[in-house]
């Protein structure tokens, strides 16, 4: 029993300590009600340090899956944001870290973002709850339709200019004899 | 007896399909949408415009484009005429200056005719399947068409009046810098007082806008009464001009 | 009178240009019209073609005065200016075809046209690719198209070779001659206008300074000179005029020296009189060359004295 107790005592410890930050996640009011591919959200995170003792070397990122049946992925932010991370040298007890992450909507689908957390100090990793959000096709431009038009075009073009080229230097070096029609 | 109008304007149409010189213009200017098409698909930022967005910007790219070519051959009219030691022979014909001036004009028309039929597929293939691609083509030849006349006629204008292909070539972007650089000012500039004054005077601004309006913004036909007004009063402008100058042309 | 011009007076940007110009120019007839460079020569003749308007002064074409030189007028004029400008991408048929149909159309086939000034081999030839000599016979071409009745040609044979402008000058002769057609010739080439032109005006500082048939010109102004004749007789000295003086030069050739007060015309018909049997008259040194120097020599001095 006594071992049972210290066993426990040791575990609860230890979620004290995974539970010394907690993270938030929300979507900016002003975010499209029905957002379409190139529109922009924004998020807002707010980070508390929740234990007794500082907590040092925080950072915190931004995370994007995809949620389509058969299509479930994560996305690279490398076109969605610029702004994927966000660090602090240490958060004092109960000081709180707010951050808004903008993020441009390239793709249509249906995404999940989160926000995730860890310090140096810690073993574990502190996420937000998901915030899902669906993105609207619109129509945009079609490569189909641009690759033949917008090479064909100048080629033809330039069939032309060859063409006319070849022609007039195909004329021998033209030549003059004497005026005539004179008496 | 052949219309003097019609051989000159003949004469100018060869020269700008049949010249080599001609052909490789426009082989620019389709090299130019089609670059323009080809970043629409490659450019991640570009490729989420929409189809209204990329047809109104194609319209402005191609209208842009012939107020340039026609300031390059108006400015050819007379003062290249000049250098190549042709106008005299011109002059000393049997057609007036006015038939002459026409018969230039008629040419530049054709120029903007074949860039207009080139510029047939690039919309269609950036705008098939989106709003307003009807609109784009026919605002295109209604709003384009008396800029780009306009610009034409401004530049025969000064080749008329100064002899010199450059002089007059350089006057004229000139003129044409100014007409198209304040569209690059941020809108809540342009929304300004001045900015507003400018658009009401500027024949490109008017017909930029007019795209806005009709491809983007979907609206109909008779707001965009007083900027057609506007473009033809300028049209009408420059004709008078350039039939003043051709009077007497700068010909030794 | 296909050009009648009289005291025609032109200022340009408040620059007396021509102040006293006379020309006329019949039918059959060449003209030549000489000055030095900047005489008002080329001003002349764009104001005789309507390029500038007169200030003051006669301008008549075809026998009717004119103000500006209307199209119809235009129609029965041929040009070539000094500098010969054309269209380099078009082919020579092309372009004679395209420029007389701005006159109504050409009066006989291109093909034609193009044989008599020499060219028939180019025809179909891009103009950019011509060397000068032939440029300068397309630019006859272009002004002969549309059958005109008068011609106005500025230096008309530069860039032509020796041979060339014999044939050019032949063609010259020929049309006023036989078509009937008025030659108005602006040239410095003196040696052309000794060959071609019945009548001459000397024009210097925008001043006729001379006008007239060249051989009453020649005559009257007692150009003198020397001449150079051909005799089928060798004369008897006692039978020479006093006034002249005469070397043997052997071959039947006979260098003669004529001083200025005598009239070379007079002079060979009293020598026939006298029955001298003269194959050949040529003039050397002397001649318009002396009259022509003379002339604006003495132009410049009355200038100067403030007497023009």
């Amino acid at each position: 029993m006594r071992m049972f107790l210290i066993i426990a005592t040791a575990m609860v410890g230890s979620l004290v300590q995974a539970a010394s930050l907690s993270v938030r996640l929300s979507p900016d009011a002003e975010n499209p009600t029905m957002p379409t591919m190139g529109d922009n959200m924004r998020f807002h995170s707010v980070i508390t340090a929740t234990a007794e003792e500082p907590v040092d070397g925080v950072v915190a990122w931004i995370s994007l899956v995809e949620i389509d049946p058969g299509r479930e992925q994560p996305v690279d932010l490398e076109d969605w944001s610029a702004h994927k991370a966000v660090s602090a040298a240490r958060l004092e007890p109960g000081e709180e870290l707010e951050t808004t992450w903008p993020m441009r909507l390239i793709q249509d689908g249906d995404y999940r973002v989160v926000v995730s957390v860890t310090a140096r100090n810690q073993d574990a990793v502190f996420a937000s709850s998901t915030v899902q959000f669906h993105v609207t096709r619109k129509p945009v431009v079609e490569s189909r339709r641009i690759f033949p038009v917008a090479i064909g075009l100048p080629v033809l073009l330039l069939g032309m200019l060859g063409y006319r080229r070849w022609h007039v230097g195909h004329f021998m070096r033209p030549s003059a004899k004497g005026f005539r029609g004179h008496r | 007896m052949s219309n003097p109008i019609g051989l000159i304007a003949a004469k100018e149409r060869r020269a700008l399909l049949e010249n080599q010189r001609g052909l490789a213009w426009l082989l620019a200017f389709s090299a130019t949408l089609s670059a323009f098409a080809l970043l629409l698909v490659s450019n991640t930022e570009l490729s989420l415009l929409d189809n209204a967005q990329v047809v109104y910007l194609m319209v402005g790219t191609v209208t842009a484009a012939g107020a340039v070519i026609a300031v390059i051959l108006g400015s050819d009219a007379f003062a290249g005429e000049r250098e190549r030691g042709t106008l005299v022979p011109l002059l000393t014909a049997p057609i007036t200056p006015a038939q002459l001036l026409t018969g230039k004009a008629a040419g530049l028309l054709a120029a903007w005719g074949v860039m207009y039929v080139l510029a047939l597929p690039y919309l269609w293939a950036v705008g098939a399947g989106g709003q307003n691609l009807l609109q784009a083509v026919v605002y295109l030849a209604l709003f384009g068409t008396p800029v780009v006349l306009g610009f034409g006629y401004m530049a025969m204008t000064l080749s008329a009046w100064t002899g010199g292909v450059m002089t007059s070539l350089v006057g004229s972007l000139i003129a044409l810098l100014f007409s198209i650089g304040p569209l690059f000012l941020d809108p809540s500039l342009r929304d300004s007082a001045v900015g507003r004054a400018l658009d009401m005077v500027n024949p490109f601004a008017g017909a930029i806008n007019t795209y806005d309006a009709v491809i983007v913004d979907s609206e109909t036909f008779s707001p965009q009464l007083p900027r057609l007004a506007l473009v033809v009063i300028w049209l009408g402008l420059m004709l008078l001009a350039a039939r003043h100058a051709a009077r007497k042309p700068c010909f030794r | 009178m296909l050009i009648n011009v009289e005291n025609l007076k032109l200022s340009l940007n408040g620059v007396s240009i021509l102040q006293d110009v006379q020309l006329h120019v019949a039918p059959n007839q060449i003209y030549g019209l000489i000055g030095p460079n900047g005489a008002g020569k080329s001003t002349t003749i764009a104001v005789v073609l309507g390029l500038y308007a007169a200030d003051s002064g006669k301008l008549e074409l075809f026998g009717k005065a004119t103000e500006k030189t209307s199209a119809d007028v235009r129609r029965r004029i041929g040009v070539m200016p000094e500098h010969a400008g054309f269209y380099d991408w078009m082919s020579a048929c092309d372009y004679l075809a395209w420029h007389a149909n701005l006159y109504g159309g050409p009066r006989r086939a291109i093909p034609e046209l193009l044989a008599q000034v020499g060219l028939e081999q180019a025809g179909r030839c891009p103009i950019g690719r011509f060397s000068q000599g032939m440029r300068q016979r397309l630019a006859l071409a272009r002004a002969l198209a549309h059958g005109p009745e008068l011609l106005i040609l500025d230096e008309p044979t530069n860039g032509l070779d020796p041979r060339g402008r014999r044939e050019i000058h032949d063609l010259f002769l020929s049309l006023a001659r036989e078509q009937g057609v008025g030659i108005l010739l602006c040239t410095h080439l003196l040696d052309d206008v000794d060959r071609l032109c019945s009548r001459i005006g000397i024009i210097h500082h925008g001043c006729t300074v001379l006008e007239g048939p060249l051989a009453e010109l020649l005559g009257r102004h007692g150009a003198g000179g020397v001449y150079r004749l051909r005799l089928d007789n060798v004369p008897d000295a006692g039978a020479m005029p006093k006034e002249m003086e005469m070397e043997d030069r052997g071959n039947g050739w006979w260098c003669v020296r004529l001083p200025t007060d005598t009239n070379p015309a007079d002079l060979w018909q009293r020598l026939l009189e006298h029955g001298w049997r003269i194959r050949e008259i040529r003039a050397e040194g002397g001649g318009l060359e002396d009259l022509y120097i003379r002339m604006t020599h003495a132009a410049v001095e009355s200038r100067q004295e403030g007497t023009v």
